[in-house]
């Protein structure tokens, strides 16, 4: 029997990216998700759900933080908020490698569907698209709802791959964790450049 | 914190063995160039035929047919079965392999399975289980399928015509939306090589021919009963060919076609279904009522 097992490290893998996931509130929007990508406080979230200055962020153990939206880029649909954890090492998620991922790998999702607190979804990738060769939109065959943006898809080891960052034709569509840091890169240059090396 | 889980997983595993069929199986599925917006899914079914779901194919000239090697060739239609949703296409110069099959056992319901297709240039799979498995049905063109499988799978784009398999990328049928409102079906192999021997031998899938239009009328009971019909639903005939078999045996419109051979029929589908290929050039006794009797 491989359900036992099957379920036991999907109960698992739920359990280790409920960690690494938040809830983002903004005035006036519903709640969207987050992922903690280090440990000293700054999460990643979708643009679209950190449309304001300040956005509090809520771990998975109920804690809450006020957040600053620290960068925005509606382009990519991606955004970083800087919460200040005082002191406590904040369980950040582990990054995977979207270019790994194959047509058919099985995804899981973990987000806030429809204001459900850490809920879990499965399926698989249905296509990949590129441009230039790099991964550009990570399409799976996986049920999400408006509160998982913002939010970790992973791979079978539980490597975050992407953010959920919309639905299209039934699809959830994910911004791989490539571009991921090459948004990061880009704010980091531009802090660089202005002068200003605070995170 | 723990790590991600690195134990060499089931999942991991399953994901592996999921990707594998997808890679494999996806050789032989291939994106046919025959519709606007998007190109419809067809599998590589043997060499130099593809098979498609009637209902995407909806220009019969020109149409090319791109696959899993990067290469685009011309296609040419052999035939089409609307009553079964397959459409036949004939590519000389395709290169990929052809799909390999399993036998029917694997159509189980609970079956882990996956939905194949090239709506581009890249193959998309979904993933689900086997819904429903039942015996030969009818569909509402009149078509015979030799076992109902229903799947519960998502529905996207480039679904019809794509193929459903196994773990393994065995292919355990050919996926259609078109055949049922709604719901993913998928056409049995066994059906799917009936059809490909019928239209490449001739270009159609040749059935009997009443030249009759009927529509289904409710009978009044006492007539029913008089005349002791199984119900009292019976086709008026509306329209007869001139010339055709109906008319050279003498119905008229207004006519009530109660019964073909030994085989009452009370809706169109039913007569379509009694009408299959075996049924040509052979004389049927039909059963009328006229002027109530």
């Amino acid at each position: 029997m491989i359900t036992e097992p099957l379920a036991r490290e999907l109960d698992e893998l739920a359990s280790l990216l409920r960690l690494s996931t938040v809830e983002v509130h903004t005035h006036g929007t519903g709640a969207g998700s987050g992922i903690i990508w280090n440990d000293k406080g700054l999460i990643v979230t979708n643009a679209h759900v950190a449309r304001t200055e300040r956005a509090t962020v809520v771990l998975s153990d109920g804690r809450a933080f006020d957040g600053v939206v620290s960068a925005h880029d509606p382009r990519r649909d991606l955004a970083t908020i800087a919460i200040q954890p005082a002191g406590i090492a904040l369980p950040a998620a582990t990054i995977g490698h979207p270019t790994d991922l194959r047509t058919g790998d099985v995804v899981l999702a973990l987000g806030h569907p429809l204001g459900i607190a850490g809920a879990l979804a499965f399926g698989v990738v249905h296509a990949i698209e590129t441009r230039r060769g790099a991964p550009r939109w990570i399409r799976a065959d996986i049920r999400l709802a408006p509160g998982n943006s913002g939010g970790p898809l992973a791979d079978a080891r539980g490597r975050v791959v992407g953010v959920n960052t919309l639905i299209a034709g039934g699809l959830g569509v994910a911004v791989p964790t490539t571009t991921v840091l090459r948004f990061l890169a880009d704010v980091e240059a531009r802090r660089a450049k202005s002068g200003n090396r605070a995170a | 914190m723990a790590g991600p889980s690195t134990s060499g997983g089931v999942l991991e595993s399953l994901s592996n063995d999921l990707a594998g069929a997808v890679e494999r199986a996806g050789q032989s599925v291939v994106a046919i160039n025959a519709r606007r917006r998007i190109p419809a899914s067809g599998v590589h079914w043997r060499p130099g035929i593809i098979v498609a779901a009637h209902h995407t194919i909806q220009r019969e000239e020109e149409i090319t047919v791109s696959l899993a090697d990067g290469s685009t060739v011309a296609a040419t239609l052999a035939g089409r079965d609307p009553t079964t949703d397959l459409a036949v296409l004939k590519a000389d110069q395709a290169k990929v392999p052809v799909a390999s099959f399993a036998d029917g056992s694997g159509v189980r319901v609970g079956a882990l399975v996956l939905a194949l297709g090239r709506p581009g240039s890249a193959v998309t799979a979904s993933l689900g289980v086997i819904s429903t498995v039942g015996g030969e049905w009818r569909t509402w063109h009149g078509g015979n399928i030799d076992r109902f499988v229903r799947l519960d799978i998502s529905i996207y784009d480039g679904f019809s015509g794509g193929p459903l398999v196994d773990a393994s990328g065995r292919v355990l049928g050919l996926n259609t939306s078109g055949l049922s409102r709604g719901a993913a079906l998928a056409i049995p192999v066994a059906t799917v090589n009936r059809v490909v021997d019928q239209l490449v031998k001739s270009g159609r899938v040749a059935r009997g021919y009443l030249g009759l239009g009927m529509q289904a009328v409710r009978l009044p009971t006492a007539l029913a009963e008089r005349l002791s019909l199984p119900n009292d639903i019976g086709l008026m005939v509306v329209s007869a060919e001139p010339g055709g078999p109906g008319d050279r045996a003498g119905i008229l419109i207004g006519d009530v076609l109660v019964a073909v051979g030994d085989t009452a029929v009370a809706d169109p589908g039913e007569l379509l279904g009694f009408l299959g290929g075996d049924q040509i050039g052979k004389t049927v006794t039909t059963r009328i009522i006229r002027a109530g009797e």
